[in-house]
């Protein structure tokens, strides 16, 4: 009995392990991953390096880019801007204002890594790209269009830092991950080299479907604006009077040049394009943390313009009304705006009416305008004043007063002196106003080498707020290899 | 004739070579009863020994069984010693057994088989299932609080939610933290789908040797869980309990009055020009209690109906199961109806078939997550209603927009969960020889779980509104089964004994989820719930919009271990496993997994015969190594990031991107666990008195954290998962135990444990500096835990708070120049005359020192007691809700009874501003001790005598009332000390209390009725 069962019992076992056998095979361990591709499958056809152009725009109107963090790195240390919202609300952002912030504070690490974020993208594209077999034109434009955001992105790291580590390939392994800050000088210098190749391949202009990318305008006005924050005058002036052979004009109407049915008008040169988009999609929420809170419930109310930016309006200059939404007025869109709100100001030129609507955030259709050809007017303005040619200068800035003015010639008379300082003041000041709340004003004082007397009052200290601290997570991290900024230790 | 062989040395007389012979086959009858009362016993198995075949007891006592006429009879009973007695040619035997278990002969339950507890060299605890079902928990891991030393039962959420288990200490820190359960076979990460009327027994491995054997799935412990089995006789079985859920402890709230006031206070330090917001705070009152608003007591009940019993040549189960619970939280309900089918069969003397199956669907009815939050935040000011019925609106009051109305919250909340399970395994035992035999499984689980959510268009308050209607579904599987196949050898020679068992196992686990969206859906009834009566997927304002994610992975394993014991005094057992995984690459795709352990049973010894003192004295030591492979398949491999956020807008138009966001992984491979457990075993008194302990220690070396990155690296500063820490788990447990009789009728028994842990970490890829965690909202984004050596995990990191500034002279001669009256005034550790972030240190541990739990038992006549004590002390608990405001939120009354609000008020507690300034910076006020003791359950049962059960058609019916968590005692001013680990890391964001489940007891009443 025992050697009949056994028989039996060894066969059906052996069937079981036989069977058993089939799933031991090494294949059975080998799972691709789910729903994911894998790396090595990228960037093998052109509609891969489509896809990857596509992530680095996408990537430009992220809260990291559009939001919080440049509202406090760009905008609150300004003499045009503070926190807004109720005291209590993010009550952190006022140490931009007041200069009291540590490098612990979290829109500088936010900051930081936006930026690196589109650097790595950019950097991805730049050194798979070229290995893609397509065509050649079209190749050549998408590593020109990673190129300017790469610029971009540095131009405002190195604003924001100064020396940065400079990445220019993607690490090769582990070794090449921690890197020392590069001097800004050769920041700078690289941020050259990729507008200058950028603008050798851009097109001046794109068909319908393609309008928001990179154009030669943007590289050729954004290096201009590189170049004058190392007061390479002859630089500025030789390129902005490239852009000023481009066809760019001022939009007629201040106001509504700001309005969503005017994005990517004749005055526009760069804008990080945004939508009311669904199914998680990026969205920009630079309208909504600006957006007039309360009933009307357009946003957050942060970033609201100050006294003194009212104050540096001439009388009458109708930007005043369109910059600033004033507690208890009623837009020209309609929306009346509550007497009550905490705040007495707020951002126009964020504001998007409450009849938009929006399925993520508020205001998510609002492009952020980047560069402007009343920039490039004013940037070419103080170049040729700088170099001795105020004819040019009092030209350029009466382009821009002139489209201020509105037809109203009794306001903003038109500037006439010729005194090279008198006239830089004026620039200047046409800066400030023309480009107010529009995230520009706070280092283009420092790079006029006025800030302490401008926002010294409000803590602003020579030879430590030239410059932001460094994340301190990623002093942290570098173990060493990273020394912060001269007064954050 | 009635002789009683009791054999101590067991299987000496069966080897392979005595049932080889061929003997006379009798039918034997007989009886077994209790050796002191006489009493019947019921479903004692009376099994040949060294065969399978066996039966059980029926309601008399009686049994019949075919045997050998020179065969042996076992006799075990739970509870009682089992016996062993030769049938020596005889046709009717009755038996007397002798309760006072010998507790060495008891059978546990331990991977891939079972052992005698005499020969246990590991650290194994088992509860008994009729212990399980006496608790009115709805999840059996719930009953287990407060019943094995060492192991942490956390409670938390409504109803269907899993508590939080951790065997020793804190084993892992990145994923799921959880145990393995093994459920008759099956592998399982949760065991919420089992109804605890269904479970026989539960076995929980705690040391690393007897884990072991489940490789690389054991790091956190292994749960054996035991369904239930036919015995005997035919039975039905009826247990019902029907009763309710009170939420206890509730913190007091401020009412209106007390509300303005803060308000009031509050808005004079934050907007010191126009100051007062309610000119008369007393024209309040009392105002709206919004948790009462919220929260309800819960009506329960649940209905289980057993048929089961055994013949000598099968086995058979069926039971189903019916629970109704309502939430705590109004509008929350719960049905969940579960079956247990199991059956097996000897088909030849060589072949046994079965199989287990638990059926389970679930159906709730589901509340805003966070709308006890709300109601703890809401404005007392604000009414539920105004007179004309429209909802109060806090926009109405001049408080901001912080709270919202929960009346309104609730009321347009339309979600609903169903889930579907089938879970199970079919085995096939073949016997070679009486010593070895082939035992293969094939187990797995269907589940099916959707989510369907409506929010319609409505207004409620001005901003409780939704302008276009939202229909929500979410459609989740899994798949998931497990192939395994043993060979197992069993022989005595002589005074050896030796197990040695050989298996392979298969294991593929597979999950899908798809969710899509669809807005502007009508509502008229359920059967408008389509994503297809919405917008369109072309849609230019509300897209539909649909996802899916998915994940698989799957184990090989082979695996060995010897038990060996020698005369019953010296014991050696070792495992060996190897475990193959898809989620780890190359080198490191294997791990290999061994473990040895040694007892020696002093008592057994020669010299220790004519003591009188020791029924048992043992000591045992074991080692073993695990594995942890709770982390995301294919974390070494990089991937195409095609996440729709990368939609580019060309002229308003969307176009699809993708790009690589991350750097090249290192190779991440197994989080490795190394344990070794010290154990002492006692016996005293005829064996009623016991007592158990156990030193170990648990080193988890190269534990799987995910650690931030280079922000320069421009993966968006995230973090990358990798083998970062080595740390620690030290302590002792120790169980105790007595029975004792007062009377022939009165009896009663006792039991106790205690465990202390010491958690600590060893080293961390970071070197000196701390792993982050804990930055949650809940602590306004600040980092408020560290990992650092040297420390526990997650310990609490923040400043230490020296008192509260009085007045504008005390904080202009400090280092605090932008502080306010009323505001903290935090000490300058490292001197350097300034506050920072360099400030901080250590303000508390999450991570429990000591555990204890005490339970006692008592039977007189037909009456019945058993209480059930537990407790942990010597724990931290971040009482994030205390700093957490984004505005007007409501106060407890015991920040309003204790704060700041004018010099000399407080010196302890902040001014109204506790969410403002610097505050609510990670600060020891926030810090509070998550202590406390419970009386976790009582219950009185009385069964009616046995002529009155009969009148009625019944066996035996048994009735009572019970009670959980009748009695708290805590400091903590939270709602429950009871905090669990959040997100992807719980173990280093463990213990932040951020609106968290209110505390609750239950009342029932039951019956418990075999037919």
């Amino acid at each position: 009995m025992f050697i009949k069962n056994f028989k039996t019992a060894l066969a059906l076992s052996t069937c079981a392990v036989l069977l058993i056998s089939q799933g031991c095979k090494k294949s059975f361990l080998d799972v691709p991953p789910q729903g994911q591709q894998p790396s090595q499958e990228f960037f093998k056809t052109a509609d891969d390096a489509s896809k990857a152009i596509n992530s680095i725009y996408a990537n430009l109107r992220v809260w990291n880019n559009t939001a919080f963090a440049p509202m406090a790195i760009e905008s609150l240390g300004s003499d045009e801007a503070e926190k807004g919202s109720t005291p209590a609300d993010a009550s952190y952002m006022n140490a931009f204002d007041n200069f009291t912030v540590t490098a612990t504070e979290g829109q500088i690490q936010d900051f930081w890594n936006g930026q690196y974020q589109n650097i790595q993208l950019c950097n991805q594209v730049l050194d798979n790209v070229p290995n893609i077999d397509m065509d050649a034109t079209l190749k050549n434009r998408y590593l020109a269009e990673a190129k300017f955001v790469r610029a971009y992105s540095y131009f405002r790291l190195v604003r924001a830092f100064g020396d940065v580590p400079l990445r220019l390939h993607l690490p090769k392994d582990a070794t090449e991950y921690n890197i020392p800050r590069t001097p800004k000088a050769d920041v700078w210098a690289a941020i050259e080299t990729d507008l200058t190749d950028a603008a050798t391949v851009l097109p001046q202009n794109y068909g319908s479907s393609d309008i928001g990318r990179a154009t030669k305008g943007a590289a050729i006005a954004l290096h201009a604006k590189v170049a004058m924050y190392q007061k390479k005058w002859d630089q500025v002036l030789s390129l902005t009077n490239t852009v000023k052979g481009f066809g760019y004009s001022l939009f007629p109407n201040f106001e509504e040049s700001f309005r969503i049915p005017n994005e990517n008008n004749s005055e526009s040169v760069f804008e990080i394009q945004a939508q009311s988009l669904g199914g998680g999609a990026a969205t920009s929420q630079y309208s909504q943390i600006q957006g007039v809170p309360g009933n009307l419930n357009l946003g957050w109310g942060f970033n609201t313009p100050t006294e003194a930016l009212v104050n540096a309006f001439e009388p009458g200059d109708p930007r005043m009304d369109a910059t600033i939404i004033f507690r208890g007025e009623t837009t020209p869109q309609g929306d009346a705006i509550e007497i009550t709100g905490p705040n007495p100001r707020y951002n126009q030129k964020s504001y998007v009416p409450k009849s938009y609507p929006f399925i993520q955030n508020q205001g998510e259709d609002q492009n952020v305008r980047v560069l402007r050809y009343a920039e490039v007017l004013l940037m070419n303005a103080e170049a040729a004043n700088e170099t001795g040619d105020p004819t040019t200068a009092l030209a350029d800035l009466e382009l821009v007063r002139a489209r201020a003015r509105g037809g109203n010639n009794a306001i903003l008379p038109k500037i006439t002196t010729t005194d090279q300082t008198a006239l830089r003041t004026a620039i200047w000041h046409e800066r400030q106003v023309e480009l107010a709340m529009e995230f520009d004003r706070y280092f283009d004082v420092i790079r006029q080498g006025r800030a302490l007397e401008v926002f010294g009052p409000k803590g602003w200290k020579a030879n430590k707020n030239e410059v932001w601290p460094i994340p301190q997570n990623e002093l942290d991290l570098s173990a060493g290899t990273l020394v912060q900024n001269p007064g954050y230790n | 004739m009635k002789r009683i062989y009791t054999i101590s040395g067991l299987l000496l007389l069966f080897t392979f070579f005595t049932t080889a012979v061929l003997a006379q086959t009798l039918t034997l009858k007989g009886k077994v009863t209790d050796a002191t009362t006489g009493e019947a016993l019921i479903g004692v198995t009376v099994a040949v020994k060294g065969t399978t075949t066996g039966t059980q007891t029926d309601v008399n006592g009686a049994y019949t069984l075919n045997a050998a006429s020179n065969a042996t009879l076992q006799v075990s009973y739970i509870g009682y010693a089992t016996q062993d007695v030769a049938i020596a040619g005889r046709n009717n035997i009755d038996i007397k057994l002798q309760s006072g278990t010998n507790e060495l002969q008891a059978v546990v339950v331990v991977g891939y088989g079972t052992q005698r507890k005499l020969d246990v060299t590991g650290s194994v605890a088992q509860v008994k299932g009729e212990d399980i079902a006496k608790q009115s928990s709805t999840n059996a891991v719930s009953s287990l609080q407060g019943k094995v030393a060492g192991v942490q039962i956390t409670n938390a959420g409504g109803p269907g939610s899993s508590p939080q288990i951790r065997i020793r200490g804190l084993g892992t820190v990145y994923g799921n933290a959880n145990p393995l359960y093994v459920v008759d076979g099956a592998w399982f990460d949760d065991i919420s789908f089992l109804n605890p009327n269904d479970i026989e027994n539960i076995s929980i491995l705690k040391d690393a040797s007897s884990e072991s054997i489940y490789g690389v799935r054991a790091a956190n412990g292994v749960v054996l869980v035991t369904t239930k089995k036919g015995k005997g006789a035919p039975s039905i079985s009826y247990n019902a309990y029907a009763g309710w859920q009170k939420v206890t402890n509730q913190p007091k709230l401020a009412n209106g009055t007390e509300y303005a006031t803060l308000i009031n206070e509050l808005n004079a330090i934050q907007f010191p020009a126009d100051p007062t917001t309610f000119p008369d705070p007393n024209k309040f009152g009392q105002g709206t209690d919004w948790l009462n608003v919220v929260l309800r007591n819960a009506f329960t009940m649940k209905h289980d109906l057993t048929v089961s019993g055994s013949t000598d040549k099968s086995t058979y189960s069926f039971s189903a199961g019916y629970l109704s619970q309502q939430g705590v939280v109004v509008g929350n309900n719960y049905d969940r109806i579960t079956a247990h089918l199991q059956q097996d069969v000897q088909a030849t003397n060589f072949l046994k078939l079965g199989y287990n199956a638990v059926l389970q669907s679930s159906k709730s009815r589901d509340v805003p997550g966070d709308v006890i939050y709300k109601g703890f935040t809401a404005a007392p000011v604000v009414p539920v209603y105004y007179a004309d019925g429209a909802y109060g609106d806090p926009n109405d009051f001049p408080i901001g927009t912080a709270t919202n109305n929960p009346q309104a919250q609730l009321d347009f909340f339309n979600q609903r969960s169903n889930g579907y399970r089938i879970t199970g395994n079919m085995f096939a035992d073949i016997k070679f020889t009486n010593y070895l035999t082939f035992h293969t499984s094939f187990g797995g689980e269907f589940g099916q779980a959707e989510v369907l959510g409506y929010v319609p268009a409505y207004k409620a308050t001005a901003t409780q509104l939704n302008d276009n209607s939202t229909l929500n579904v979410s459609r989740g599987e899994v798949r998931n089964w497990i192939w395994e196949n043993t060979l197992t050898f069993d022989k005595t020679f002589g005074d050896h004994h030796l197990t040695v068992l050989a298996g392979q196992s298969s294991q593929r686990y597979k999950s899908y989820n798809i969710t899509a969206s669809a807005r502007n859906v009508p509502f008229t009834s359920d059967g408008d719930l389509y994503l297809r009566l919405g917008s369109t997927t072309t849609d230019p304002n509300f897209p539909r919009t649909i996802d899916d994610s998915g994940a698989l992975a799957t184990y090989e394993s082979y695996f060995g271990r010897v038990n060996y014991s020698f005369k019953n005094k010296y014991l050696l057992n070792a495992s060996f496993r190897g475990d193959g995984s898809s989620k780890f690459i190359g080198n490191q795709r294997w791990g290999y997994f061994p473990s040895v352990g040694a007892g020696w049973v002093i008592s057994n010894e020669d010299f220790m015969k004519d003591q009188h003192i020791f029924d048992n004295l043992k000591i045992r030591g074991s080692w073993g190594k695990i594995g942890n492979a709770s982390v995301p398949a294919n974390l070494s491999t990089l991937v195409v990031n095609n996440s729709a956020a990368f939609t580019a807008i060309y002229n308003g138009q969307p176009a699809t991107g993708a790009n690589i966001t991350q750097i090249v992984p290192p190779i991440t491979y197994w989080e490795r666990g190394v344990g070794t457990d010290f154990g002492l075993e006692m016996a005293f008194l005829n064996n009623r008195l016991t007592f158990e302990a156990d030193y170990y220690e648990k080193k988890t070396e190269q534990a799987i954290f995910a650690i931030p990155v280079l922000g320069s690296l421009g993966t968006g500063g995230g973090t990358i998962i990798g083998n970062q820490a080595t740390f620690r788990n030290r302590g002792f447990e120790f169980a105790a135990s007595w029975k004792g009789t007062i009377a022939s009728d009165f009896n009663y028994s006792l039991s106790g444990n205690f465990s202390l842990n010491n958690n600590l970490v060893l080293s961390t890829a970071t070197g000196a500096n701390p792993i982050y965690g804990g930055g949650a909202a809940a602590t306004g984004g600040q980092l408020s835990t560290r990992t650092v050596v040297g420390q526990p995990i997650g310990e609490y990191y923040g400043l230490v708070v020296d008192g509260v500034f009085q007045n504008t002279a005390e904080i202009t001669n400090s280092l605090q120049p932008d502080a306010k009256p009323g505001d903290f005034k935090y000490k300058d550790l490292n001197g350097d005359n300034v506050i920072d972030a360099k400030d901080r240190t250590t303000i508390g541990n999450p991570n429990p020192k000591y555990l204890y739990g005490f339970s006692a038992n008592l039977n007189y006549k037909a009456f019945d007691l058993s209480v059930d004590l537990q407790g942990v002390a010597g724990v931290d608990v971040y009482n994030a809700n205390k700093g957490l405001r984004f505005g007007s939120e409501n106060f407890t009354k015991d920040f309003y009874d204790n704060r700041w609000h004018g010099e000399g008020t407080s010196n302890t507690y902040p001014s109204a501003n506790v969410g403002g300034g610097k505050n609510y910076l990670p600060n020891t006020f926030f810090v509070e001790s998550g202590a406390y003791f419970r009386v976790r359950n009582v219950q009185v049962g009385y069964t009616l005598p046995s002529a009155v059960a009969s009148k009625l058609f019944m066996k035996r019916v048994r009735i009572f009332a019970s009670g959980q968590n009748v009695f708290n005692s805590f400091s903590y001013k939270g709602f429950n000390p009871e905090i669990g680990g959040q997100g992807d890391q719980p173990g280093i964001n463990a213990g932040i209390d951020n609106g968290a489940y209110p505390l609750y007891a239950t009342y029932n009443f039951g019956v418990n009725v075999t037919f």
